[in-house]
């Protein structure tokens, strides 16, 4: 029970507890560095460096009016905000930390975490339709167009890796990269993951479900306190699983650069996988700092008429060329 | 496994009835979900992740969505719910479930009798995609006829 | 002899072209003329005569009084010295503007009660339809065929009409207010948007229309406003902009306090503007009272005034790119922001209201070594403007949302009554302070900074292109800054000169009243215009020879501006209507006055 294997007890706390730790701080450290980036301090108050300031936030949502509105849909709104985190909990544990590290090792993987991202979408929908609140339901409305419109690029830009690698499993993927990176060969297969990534977990600048300047905050524009709080939990334990996901697919995983690799195997993949996660998660970072949010309409011919196509053009070549190697 | 099978059998069963006799619909759909979710652990179980993820992805996932998107732009209220009260009253729905009943046991009879166990053959996606690619080819492009042909339609009323 | 009085023999020894041409056309008789302080060609004329004039002025007359820049009301009922001017319980007071001319013209109706009726002049100019609401409500004034002639700024419940000299001015001339129950139901169900009042349909043949209030509480609202948004999907099919939330009755105050004690309310008036309101309401004054200020004073003016329009540019264009998308900008304009107004404050020691003008100066000299700060803020500034361009002007998802986004040509402007940044933004380059200077502006170099097409990007370009002129004029200021007195050596100076009650017991006496209620002055009237941030601020004010003014009218440009945004985003979806909304620019407390 205590040994240390895919799915051993202790490995799922671990993989658990880093999870829901990595994603809190994350809250942190994104004001931290949005504050950097505009010329200011961000939360530095409470403890060393403000680094408690995530608890601090987490009394006062705890402690804040439980406020259920008296017009909205009592069950579903309640219900609402539960699924998002859990459902992004659950596609992290698809997710290999390391060689041997991670809660399960599914052969289909990567429709795994597809599945989840689907129905994480019922989070910002059913919460809009609950709230019987206009500002919520075109918030919701938004929310469901974009995600679904995005998972359609995002399942195809992934295929070409399914094709090199010949696997949904993501540990495979990890140990097909081991002669090099999917960047190199998948690059735009990458770039429109990333974006549609983005878009999926409704991260600035595609944060129009909750676009404040638009609709106030969109789907979750009556929620509040623990109800509000398991939302934005949810976006940054999403934003967790697509930073390390796409290290995972398009960058060796916990492989080591170069060959940099030392100590035990266990310690030097963690080591990687965690430098490269907390790159993309700090990009995701950068990103909200500095791109503007695009109009809805703009957002979405972008999607179809840009992504959808090259994502297509690009799992056609590379179906191409590994029919044309494959002789 | 058969502990699960029978129990994720037995949500599905239990959450199908609750979409057949909720008023509201958005909870009726909420259960229709559940449900969905149940049939892709009985997937599961019976040795065709790919099928169970599939079935997350585009029944619960995309189609449910859609219905929410649909049903949020119907603006269904109050009036609904009392319709939907009074169908639900037991001499219409006596009748049709009686009826049910019956078909159900026969089917229970069917699947006793050849003595069904679960299958331990695991589908994998690679032997999916041989057989759609092999043997059933000329179906897999029919359907994509028809969906591209949906697409271009879609495309159309979009465009107006 | 005053200035005041001699401008005032000027313009009764030579009759304006534009008075003589209307004499011409319509008959003498069909006209009084009457003389102002600041030499504005104004005439009085029956309510019959009243579309036919206005129309002659603004389609035929060359040149063409393209603008109508105000309507508004007095009431005469109190007033003691009319100096000739026809018998009138309410007059009606119209303003026009013609840009091509260079001129304006006042027109005036006389109204006796009962018979308080004027025609409606929506259909010449489509910004009047505000203004006549805005006299109705505070006046009482009906306008014939006015489409829908509610109340603007009161509560739909309120009873009386505010500006009227009858209507009590403070809460403790009125019955203590309570808000019970029953109450707070009226009132709500008072305010509650029915789109048939506004000749809005509920739906059309293929989809029902939704409904929102847009504010008054929205982050994107900037400022206590309701837009009430009928919308197709996420489509904007019409807008029905709700003020009056804001509003506090400046008018009226002005009408209880002295001429001096005034000043400080001007400051909130567009509460981003600071010192640049007190700027055309006390050369207003300056005018009646015959005061020349001292050059130093209007340099000293000149540099505050620009340095609160790069204040409230720098807010403007912050709030702008988050509006859009974009968190950052916000952050570096309000750093740069920080840095002008600590020197703003190091000069006057405030920061968003200083009130630091006064009536024939301003209220001390400069502190020693101001040079410093300012010099570091305009060697400093221009270099931001640069990382702004970059940054937010030259993005390309910035433009893709703001170009051919809320688009409006000169002649629309016209119609719409806009003003300032938004009317140069459609290609017509003109400046008060460079068409018609005041407060030494001549004596400036700088440009002014026009657009193309008149959409969101281009309102925001001009602007950005206004900080930096502004940072120039600054500079100009620092470099040529005039020696001498920081106040004028005048008797009707507020608060006067120390030096004056130390000769004898009646100097003593004299500044003793001088700043208890300030100056007294001859009865006249007297309008000030000035290019304030947001566009055309001006204050109109009637002294019947009181200790204050007998009405006060502010034109303020966000309240006419706001009118045009049904105009502007019509058709567009929900994102660009916030677009739309952040370049018209407005403040709250500038359009509830």
């Amino acid at each position: 029970m205590f040994s240390f294997e895919v799915g051993s007890l202790l490995n799922i706390a671990f993989v658990l507890g880093a999870g829901l730790v990595v994603s809190i701080m994350m809250i942190w450290v994104e004001r931290r560095f949005l504050g950097f980036f505009s010329d200011r301090l961000g939360p530095n108050r409470v403890g060393p460096f403000g680094l408690f300031q995530v608890i601090a936030d987490a009394v006062k949502m705890l402690t804040k009016e439980d406020w259920i509105p008296p017009f909205s849909d009592k069950f579903t709104f309640v219900v609402a905000p539960m699924i998002l985190p859990i459902v992004m909990l659950l596609s992290l544990a698809v997710i290999p930390f390391g060689p041997g590290v991670g809660v399960m090792d599914l052969n289909i993987g990567l429709l795994w975490i597809f599945a989840m991202a689907g129905l994480a979408s019922y989070s910002t929908m059913l919460g809009g339709l609950a709230s019987n609140n206009k500002f919520a339901l075109l918030g919701s409305l938004r929310g469901a167009g974009q995600m679904i419109s995005y998972e359609v690029f995002m399942g195809i830009s992934i295929l070409g890796i399914v094709i090199l690698s010949d696997s949904f499993s993501l540990r495979e993927i990890v140990e097909a990269q081991r002669d090099g990176w999917f960047v190199i060969p998948q690059f735009f297969g990458f770039i429109v993951f990333m974006v549609a990534g983005m878009a999926e977990s409704h991260r600035w600048p595609f944060d129009l479900p909750e676009g404040e300047a638009e609709i106030i905050s969109g789907y979750n524009t009556e929620y509040s306190g623990m109800k509000f709080g398991l939302f934005m939990i949810g976006e940054y334990i999403g934003m967790v699983v697509m930073s390390a996901l796409i290290p995972v697919l398009f960058f060796g995983g916990w492989l080591a650069p170069f060959g940099l690799e030392f100590g035990n195997e266990i310690f030097s993949g963690l080591f990687w996988m965690g430098a490269k996660t907390t790159f993309f998660l700090l990009f995701f970072v950068l990103v909200r700092a500095a791109l503007v949010r695009p109009r809805y309409d703009q957002l979405m011919s972008y999607g179809w008429l840009v992504m959808l196509p090259l994502s297509l053009v690009n799992l056609l070549i590379t179906g191409a060329v590994v029919l044309y190697q494959a002789g | 496994m058969s502990i699960l099978f029978y129990a994720s059998a037995l949500v599905a069963v239990l959450s199908t009835i609750m979409v057949i006799t909720r008023v509201n619909v958005v909870h009726a759909l909420l259960y229709f979900i559940v449900s969905l979710l149940a049939v892709a652990v009985i997937f599961y179980t019976l040795g065709a992740p790919m099928a169970a993820a599939l079935e997350v992805i585009v029944y619960a996932g995309a189609i449910m969505v859609m219905f929410l998107f649909v049903m949020m732009m119907l603006n269904l209220g109050q009036r609904t719910i009392d319709q939907e009260r009074v169908w639900l009253s037991p001499n219409i729905w006596i009748g049709p479930s009686i009826l049910a009943a019956i078909l159900l046991v026969e089917l229970l009879l069917g699947l006793i009798t050849t003595d069904a166990t679960i299958a331990h053959t695991m589908v994998e996606a690679k032997e999916i995609g041989i057989a759609l690619f092999g043997p059933y080819v000329l179906a897999v492009e029919l359907a994509s006829m028809l969906l591209l042909a949906g697409l271009v339609g879609a495309f159309h009323l979009a465009r107006k | 002899m005053s200035t005041a009085s001699t401008s005032l023999q000027q313009s009764m020894a030579e009759t304006p072209a534009v008075i003589a041409e209307l004499y011409l056309k319509f008959g003498e008789s069909a006209f009084v003329r009457q003389h102002t302080a600041e030499g504005m060609p104004t005439l009085w004329l029956g309510r019959e005569k009243l579309l036919e004039v206005l129309k002659f002025l603004r389609d035929d007359y060359r040149p063409r009084y393209e603008m109508l820049l105000d309507v508004t009301a007095i009431d005469e009922r109190l007033r003691v010295h009319r100096g000739g001017q026809p018998e009138s319980d309410f007059t009606v007071v119209y303003q026009l503007i013609s840009y091509s001319g260079n001129c304006d013209i006042r027109l005036k109706v006389a109204l006796k009660e009962p018979d308080l009726k004027v025609p409606t002049i929506i259909s010449l100019w489509p910004a009047a339809n505000w203004h006549e609401r805005e006299c109705w409500d505070m006046f009482g004034v009906v306008f014939d065929g006015h489409p829908n002639l509610s109340r603007i700024y009161t509560p739909p419940t309120w009873v009386g009409h505010p500006l009227r000299k009858d209507h009590p001015a403070r809460a403790t001339e009125m019955e203590p207010y309570r808000l019970d129950d029953d109450i707070v139901d009226t009132e709500q169900e008072a305010m509650k948007f029915k789109p048939e009042e506004w000749g809005l349909e509920r739906k059309s043949d293929t989809s029902e229309f939704m409904f929102l209030n847009f504010g008054p509480n929205h982050p994107a609202a900037h400022g206590v406003i309701r837009f009430a948004l009928q919308l197709d999907g996420e489509y904007v099919l019409d807008v029905v902009p709700d003020v009056g939330y804001h509003h506090r009755g400046a008018e009226k105050m002005g009408e209880r306090q002295t001429w001096h004690t005034y000043i400080p309310y001007t400051d909130r008036i567009d509460y981003l503007g600071g010192v640049m309101n007190n700027l055309p309401y006390v050369m207003a004054v300056e005018k009646m009272a015959g005061i020349e200020v001292p050059e130093r004073v209007k340099v000293i003016r000149v540099m505050l005034a620009e340095f609160f329009r790069i204040c409230s540019h720098l807010l403007f264009f912050g709030t702008w790119a988050v509006d859009l998308g974009q968190l950052s900008p916000l952050f570096y304009a309000f750093v740069d922001r920080e840095k002008a107004f600590n020197i703003i404050e190091s000069i006057t020691g405030g920061r968003m209201h200083p009130s630091w003008f006064r009536i024939g100066g301003v209220a001390q000299d400069l502190p020693n070594g101001w040079e410093v700060r300012v010099r570091e803020f305009v060697d400093m500034f221009p270099k931001k403007l640069l990382e702004y361009n970059k940054m937010v002007m030259a993005n390309t998802v910035i433009k893709q949302r703001t170009i051919g986004v809320g688009k409006m040509n000169t002649q629309d402007a016209y119609d719409w009554g806009m003003t300032g940044p938004a009317l140069r933004a459609t290609g017509l380059e003109w400046d008060y302070r460079k068409n018609r200077p005041y407060s030494g502006y001549e004596n400036f170099e700088f440009e002014v900074p026009i657009a193309v097409n008149g959409d969101c990007y281009d309102r925001a370009a001009v602007r950005v292109e206004e900080m930096r002129q502004s940072c120039e004029i600054i500079r100009q200021c620092l470099e040529n800054m005039p020696s001498g007195p920081y106040k004028s050596d005048h008797h009707l100076t507020t608060p006067p000169l120390k030096e004056d009650s130390k000769q004898d017991i009646e100097t003593l006496i004299n500044h003793f009243l001088s700043v208890s209620w300030g100056p007294v002055m001859e009865p006249s009237e007297v309008s000030m215009a000035i290019e304030a941030t947001k566009g055309i601020n001006s204050y109109y004010l009637i002294n019947d020879g009181g200790s204050g003014s007998y009405r006060t009218r502010i034109r303020t440009p966000s309240f006419i501006h706001i009118q045009a945004i049904p105009f502007l985003s019509r058709g567009l979806m929900l994102a660009d209507f916030t677009a739309v909304v952040a370049t018209t620019d407005f403040v709250m407390a500038d359009v509830d006055k």
